[in-house]
């Protein structure tokens, strides 16, 4: 939800209760953000969030461990206002052009039907007003005394609004470096713009270079674009305000690039920063910041999602006029990770390409867009619904995308995020107090770790990531040994996957066997096994107490050992030690193949033991035809390496039970 | 003179003064003097440890004269106090500390403000036959001050308790009083009470013989029907007990003696005592009584465990230790952890009782083993493993024969200093060598009648204790063996729930592996076979034992443990064959889950049963080395690491065991009577390791963790048996305690940091690879559509914008509508004025 003027919102929080209602119905989800922001001044933004969220947390914990999963990085917000705040009035005008048809003032306003209680509450609140002032009216006539009386009253009424009014500006002024007195030092352009004259304006500005005319379409955008916040508006309909934003989205970038002389193509940034010291540069500076920053304010004001998208992709347009801008980069970073975090679909996507962009533009903005995006990742990962799920993965994916772009700068970034997570941890294992076990247990903290899980397979290959990837490992097997429980299955299975994930991304062999093993002793109390209700597995990390008790449950523990040994067995099934591996796993399932009753189970497990057999003895033929030690690390390597490429049972095995797991989830998912 | 011999006294413990009483000693005006004007001589007494001179001093007691003696130490001491508080201060109120003040609610204080004059008169009559001492009372004023410190601690102490209490508890009890008796309200009975008490108390401990009989009466306080000030009176009592009950144990006086014609002072002092005696027999039944009674149960225990730990030789040491063993394996943490600290400390401290005290409690605990058929809370047998053996007694006693003769001759050369000193005068001299006879002669009734019994009692509580300990012991062990189709069905409640069917069988496998060096050898064979049956967990084929409740695998491993630990400290002397005990580990280690069972166990059996192994037995280490890689495999980092170790000992041991890490196609030679690894036996001697290759080493040096990789390298290089034995300083429980997920794991110092970076690729550009997917759903813009957004975007901030607009019009007009009353009413005021 993009950000309606102070006053708007308090407005409709006051007033508009069925729009408020319908918005949440549809976009649940940003409403929580939107609605949470209202008690703050929104100029904090998204860090915001996430620094309440850390003081919270902080005091959880006694202040004396920092132990909050995104107080990592430190914030410094103070300094964006400071360098923003320089004069964003409006530009000065030619007023030779205030010829061009200003006469039309009749606001199209009331003919256009637009259904929602707005209107018809403001029908009613004007008919009461009329009311009331005849009512006052008649007073006054009827009692001159009491018209003297109110005349002396006045200035009690007025201060009375005034403390209204500088109540609201303070909130308004807050709300985005905005205040209505930054106009006072501006020119007087109360003069309204018709869509006739827009489109005189634009003929002027595009063949004939017009500056003023220009500069009087960038006046006229950014009244558009303050529309929300501005008592004082150019634009009286809604044609008009359409029409100019569509313009100048669509065409100033390439009438900067014209004035400029920047081809069109040519996308590099440095050509910005050529032009730094030239006069063309010094005469457009002020019109390109006037356009960036009211295109900003838009993005800030609007909410449709369609709208925001396309501003977006002007904005990546013309990101090379921003790069002129550290200042105005910064919100843009700050307005593209809202949405980016925030949005859906499309938006997140545009927003991201930004973020990728902006990144791309020096390093130290690319540590404000790891900061951010880490914050906003945090800040948005609380809870994991079905619906979230995509979402979610996708803000995953890219953010590890955006890593590459300096791998140098994230790797220690990284680093210290696992630090943290290490250090949230340990107080977890040292005090076992439930608070402490909460927060690991905890969307945020998992996704998290998925996070880096995701960063280090993806470029084990490429960098040197052993650290890491020791580190994560071992907070892994950390959290596994944190929730032994038989209601934590979703978790402990969650866990054996990302090191399964690892081990088979990096090559490097992270036992698994004896946290799987784990899950064939869950025992549940008495073997009054109902069907019991379906449950979602994969938006879950513990189960409910009663699920224990179903067959599903059950199912579930064989099923997913199976399928985690059948992975963790797939990787290393060509290596030569493979026999050993087994050994200790095949005891044990053995021995649950001897004692368990259902009939469904054993004979899953059954297969999967024949199968490990089976390689075993192929892997054994094999080993004793070499003559080889196990020092001799090259021949270990090139051991069955033949086989590899050829498809064997095990591995034809390890394929259909992927399939099937993967229509299982695929049940639960639709259940 | 006194106060040098007192000096001896503390370099040399077990001789004591002799046993004289005031009056035979005669000490002339000039001795006085003499101390008098040599202050400095004396300066050194104000440094004496004058409580333990005290308790010295009082031991030797037995007669009623030194009671005297102890009494008039406390009488001097408050007199001087008080003399000091008049002289000094000269105040309207006596010193805050002497008495308790009370704190009433407004948060007055008050203080008493006379009663003291009285007993100062008392004991300046009590001081007159006694002046000779006060030379050397006076110099205690350390002691004083010591004294007066801990009255304060008390005080507050006691204070602090009845104020939260007190505000508790008023609230109700008010309302009933109220109802009951207008004029006097509960808040004043109950003040009155507590000012009562303090009195008392205080009384009590100024000067404990004449106010004897307060003692009485803060006893009937406590019967008092509110909660709060019976227990307000139980703590008030223990203090006062605490501090004046004497080091000596009170003997009640035979009928004869009661005949017998006794001195005035005699009189007193029984009277003194027997009261003492009856008063502490009923608080000790009130405890007792109010122990059962849930609302006083931790106050009454804290009294009990109090005053068993201060004054264990007292009389009725009995009925306190029961009730602490009965308490001892109470469900309640708190009044569990009160017991066990008491019942350590008593056996700690054996000094404070003498043995004795140490055999009626580990007779009491054994007794309440047996009874209640081993079903108790741990801590209740975990307390034996803080009593202490002198194994030495035998020995000793030629060393207490050197000792004394050491000391004597010590004590001369003491004696010649002293002589020296007092050169000048020869009647001092000739007193000194009288004095010395008459020591001797005391030391002989001192050991007589003082607490460090000889040696040949000593070993017979000694090995009493001892027998106690082991029929517990042995009574836990045939329990656990027979287990259980009988105690199952009775037990399944209490704490077998939470501690599994066998709760005492931990602390008794701790415990049999601590004092296994004093177990008779006759027993250690039948121990040995209980160990073996127990470690095998029931899985031996007799079908009977097949209902067995099943031990834990800690268990086992703790039985493993033990009987190793047993065999080690009995220096091998039998011959009892081990090896099941081998084929035990080698299965249990199959059995161990990390979570449930206790990894430190497993470390320690792989140390001792492995790592310090003497044997030799090839086939044996060949089958374990393969069996703990191949348990590398599977576990985590800190038990493959404290495998790896052991793994790594027993390469360097066994030559022969190298061979394993070499691909030797033919194997033959060595391989024995197995020809085939046997993964699943159960035997190792049958496994036929020693014809297996170690390729688990091969992955296990892929392993994630450095230290487990680098370890595997590290034996996969003995192979060319270089024969220079690196001992690897890291045992099992080391490794295990390093490297289990703990502080230090996550230090990633393990890596030597080689920042060796492959490849750096240019980042490439847009690369987007894993977000593809997503990219696709990018479309193009309709933008009739978005003009129609816009403009409904702006219709929407349009509207609102009026909304407001009008609001605030309406307000105002409201506001006007409302002066309008307003200026109504001043007009209509205006009329009537």
């Amino acid at each position: 939800m993009g950000k309606l003027g102070k006053k708007a919102r308090k407005f409709a929080k006051k007033n508009l209760q069925s729009v408020l209602r319908r918005k949440r119905k549809l976009k649940s989800v940003f409403k929580k953000k939107a609605s949470k922001k209202d008690e703050r001044a929104e100029a904090e933004g998204v860090e915001a969030d996430e620094t309440e969220l850390s003081i919270t947390r902080n005091n959880v914990f006694e202040g004396t461990e920092d132990a909050s999963l995104d107080a990592v990085f430190g914030e410094d917000e103070s300094d964006e206002d400071a360098d923003d705040s320089d004069s964003d009035g409006y530009l000065s005008e030619d007023e030779s052009f205030s010829l061009v048809g200003e006469t039309e003032l009749d606001s199209h306003l009331e003919d256009k039907k637009v259904d929602g209680t707005l209107p018809v509450q403001n029908n009613e609140a004007r008919l009461e007003l009329a009311k009331k002032m005849n009512k006052l009216k008649r007073l006054k006539d009827k009692d001159p005394d009491f018209a003297k009386f109110l005349e002396s009253n006045k200035k009690r009424l007025k201060a009375l609004r005034d403390e209204e009014i500088y109540s609201d500006d303070d909130e308004a002024s807050d709300s985005g470096g905005e205040s209505a007195d930054q106009n006072t030092s501006g020119v007087d352009v109360s003069k309204m713009l018709s869509s006739s004259s827009i489109d005189a304006l634009y003929r002027l500005a595009k063949e004939q270079q017009s500056i003023p005319a220009f500069i009087r379409l960038l006046n006229a955008y950014r009244a558009a674009c303050h529309c929300g916040t501005d008592s004082s508006s150019v634009i009286q309909d809604s044609f008009s305000f359409s029409k100019i934003v569509m313009l100048l989205l669509a065409e100033a970038d390439d009438m900067f690039r014209k004035m400029l002389g920047v081809s069109l193509s040519n996308e590099r940034k440095e050509a910005i920063l050529e032009l730094k010291n030239t006069s063309k540069w010094k005469a457009t500076r002020p019109l390109i910041k006037s356009y960036l920053r009211s295109t900003l304010q838009f993005l800030n004001v609007v909410t449709d999602h369609q709208i925001l998208a396309f501003v977006l992709t002007r904005v990546r347009a013309s990101m090379m006029l921003f790069v002129a801008f550290p200042a105005l980069l910064r919100r843009l970073i700050k307005v593209s990770v809202h949405l980016w975090a925030a949005g859906q679909g499309t938006l997140s996507v545009h927003s991201f390409l930004i973020i990728h962009d902006v990144a791309a533009v020096n390093s130290e903005c690319f540590e404000t867009c790891f900061i951010k995006i880490y914050g906003a990742f945090i800040g948005h990962c609380k809870s994991l619904d079905p619906v979230l799920l995509k979402h979610v993965r996708f803000l995953k994916s890219s953010f590890v995308e955006l890593c590459s772009r300096n791998m140098h700068k994230s790797l220690s970034k990284v680093e210290n995020s696992t630090q943290q997570l290490v250090k949230i941890l340990q107080i977890g294992l040292q005090t076992k107090r439930k608070e402490a076990v909460k927060k690991v247990c905890s969307w945020q903290y998992i996704n998290c770790i998925d996070l880096w899980v995701e960063f280090i397979s993806l470029y084990i290959h490429d960098y040197d990531l052993q650290p890491l990837l020791y580190m994560i490992c071992q907070i892994i097997n950390g959290v596994a040994i944190l929730f032994p429980g038989p209601r934590y299955l979703p978790l402990r299975v969650k866990c054996i996957q990302w090191l399964n994930q690892l081990s088979s991304s990096s090559g490097i062999f992270i036992p698994i066997a004896s946290l799987t093993l784990d899950l064939l002793e869950y025992k549940i109390g008495k073997e009054s096994l109902k069907p019991g209700s379906n449950f979602n597995f994969s938006s879950a990390l513990k189960f409910p107490k009663y699920w224990l008790k179903s067959r599903n449950f059950q199912e579930e523990c064989v099923l997913s050992t199976v399928e985690l040994l059948v992975a963790h067995f797939a990787q290393w099934s060509y290596h030569i030690s493979f026999p050993e591996l087994a050994t200790i796993p095949l005891i044990r399932l053995r021995k649950f193949h001897e004692t368990t009753t259902i009939e469904g189970l054993r004979r899953v497990v059954k297969r999967f033991i024949d199968q490990v057999e089976q390689n075993i003895e192929f892997v054994r033929k094999k080993r004793d035809e070499v003559a080889f030690s196990p020092k001799d690390e090259q021949s270990v390597e090139s051991f069955l390496q033949l086989e590899r490429s050829s498809n064997t049972p095990f591995t034809q095995y390890y394929g259909s039970m992927m399939e099937k797991a993967a229509t299982r989830n695929l049940l639960f998912a639709h259940k | 003179m006194v106060k040098k011999n007192k000096k001896q006294k503390v370099i040399l413990p077990p001789a004591l003064p002799a046993e004289i009483s005031e009056d035979e000693i005669e000490v002339s005006d000039e001795d006085l003097e003499f101390v008098h004007e040599n202050l400095d001589y004396a300066a050194f007494v104000s440094r004496l440890d004058t409580q333990s001179i005290t308790k010295h001093v009082s031991r030797v007691a037995g007669l009623e004269g030194d009671d005297a003696l102890e009494a008039s130490y406390e009488k001097r001491k408050n007199k001087k106090e008080n003399n000091e508080k008049v002289e000094e201060e000269n105040k309207l109120y006596v010193d805050p500390v002497d008495t308790l003040p009370v704190k009433t609610l407004d948060g007055q204080l008050y203080y008493r403000t006379s009663a003291v004059s009285g007993t100062v008169e008392n004991i300046e009559k009590d001081k007159i036959g006694r002046d000779e001492k006060d030379t050397s009372m006076r110099l205690t004023k350390a002691e004083r001050r010591a004294k007066l410190k801990k009255n304060k601690k008390e005080a507050k102490k006691l204070k602090d308790l009845d104020i939260p209490q007190d505000q508790k508890e008023q609230a109700p009890q008010a309302a009933v009083l109220a109802e009951v008796k207008e004029e006097l309200s509960a808040e004043e009975a109950f003040k009155r009470k507590k000012l009562k008490l303090a009195e008392l108390g205080m009384e009590l401990l100024t000067d404990p013989e004449s106010n004897i009989k307060s003692l009485k009466e803060m006893l009937h306080i406590c019967k008092d029907d509110d909660p709060t000030v019976v227990i307000l009176g139980l703590l008030s009592l223990l203090a006062v007990f605490k501090d004046i009950i004497p080091g000596y144990r009170i003997r009640v006086p035979t009928e004869k003696e009661l005949e017998m014609k006794v001195s005035k002072e005699v009189k007193k002092m029984r009277y003194y005592e027997s009261t003492l005696l009856s008063v502490y027999k009923a608080y000790l039944q009130t405890l007792i009584r109010l122990e059962k009674q849930p609302k006083f149960q931790h106050v009454a225990v804290r009294c009990i465990c109090t005053l068993l730990e201060s004054v264990p030789h007292f009389n009725f040491r009995e009925s306190l230790l029961s009730a602490v063993v009965q308490s001892v394996g109470s469900p309640d943490d708190v009044i569990r952890k009160l017991c066990c600290t008491t019942i350590k400390s008593l056996f700690i401290d054996e000094g404070k009782h003498g043995g004795e005290a140490i055999l009626e409690a580990v007779r009491l605990i054994a007794d309440n083993v047996k009874a209640l058929h081993c079903q108790l809370h741990p801590d209740s047998v975990e307390v034996f493993m803080s009593l202490a053996f002198d194994e030495d007694l035998g020995k000793a006693e030629e060393g207490y024969h050197n000792n004394k003769v050491r000391n004597r001759k010590h004590r001369k050369r003491k004696h010649a200093e002293e002589s020296s000193q007092l050169q000048d005068n020869d009647r001092k001299r000739s007193r000194q060598e009288m004095m010395t006879k008459i020591r001797e002669e005391v030391s002989a009734d001192y050991k007589a009648a003082c607490f460090t019994l000889d040696v040949a009692e000593r070993r017979r509580i000694q090995a009493e204790t001892l027998s106690a300990v082991f029929e517990t012991y042995f009574r836990i062990l045939k329990l656990s063996m027979q287990s259980t189709s009988a105690s199952s069905e009775t037990d399944g409640n209490s704490v077998a729930g939470v501690f599994g069917a066998h709760p005492l069988l931990t602390p008794c496998l701790n415990g049999l592996g601590k004092f296994s060096h004093l177990i008779d050898l006759d027993y250690i064979g039948d121990l040995m076979n209980y160990l073996k049956k127990l470690a095998s967990g029931g899985d031996s084929s007799d079908s009977s034992e097949k209902c067995l409740t099943r031990l834990t695998v800690s268990e086992r491993l703790q039985c493993c443990i033990a009987a190793f630990k047993v065999m080690r400290s009995n220096l091998d002397a039998l011959n009892v064959d081990l090896q099941d005990f081998f084929v035990h580990l080698y299965n249990i280690i199959l059995e161990y889950r990390p979570g449930r069972d206790k990894g430190e166990l497993l470390a320690e059996a792989f140390r001792i049963m492995l790592y310090e192994d003497r044997q030799h037995d090839m086939q044996k280490a060949a089958a374990f080395v393969k069996r703990l890689a191949t348990f590398s495999l599977c576990f985590g980092s800190a038990e493959s690491m404290a495998a790896l170790v052991t793994l790594k000992h027993l390469v360097q041991k066994n030559v022969k065991c190298r061979n394993l890490l070499e691909n030797d196609s033919g194997g033959g030679s060595i391989s024995g009577s197995v020809a085939k690894y046997q993964p699943y036996a159960s035997d190792p001697n049958l496994s036929g390791a020693l014809s297996s290759v170690l390729w688990e080493l091969n992955l296990l040096s892929k392993h994630y963790h450095p230290a487990v990789a680098t370890i595997s390298t590290g034996i996969l290089n003995m192979i060319n048996g270089n024969n220079q034995v690196l001992l690897s300083t890291l045992s099992p429980q080391q490794a295990f305690m390093e490297f289990s997920l703990g502080q230090r794991v996550f230090n990633p110092t393990y890596y030597a940091k080689k920042s060796s970076s492959k490849k750096n690729r240019e980042s490439g550009r847009l690369k987007l690879k894993n977000i593809e997917q997503f990219l696709g759903e990018i479309k193009s813009f309709d933008e009739d559509e978005l003009q129609a957004k816009l403009s409904n975007h702006f219709m929407l901030l349009h509207d609102i914008k009026e909304h407001e607009r009008l609001r605030l019009e309406l307000d105002r007009t409201n506001l006007a509508l409302q002066l309008h009353e307003d200026y109504e009413k001043q007009k209509r005021k205006a009329r009537k004025v």
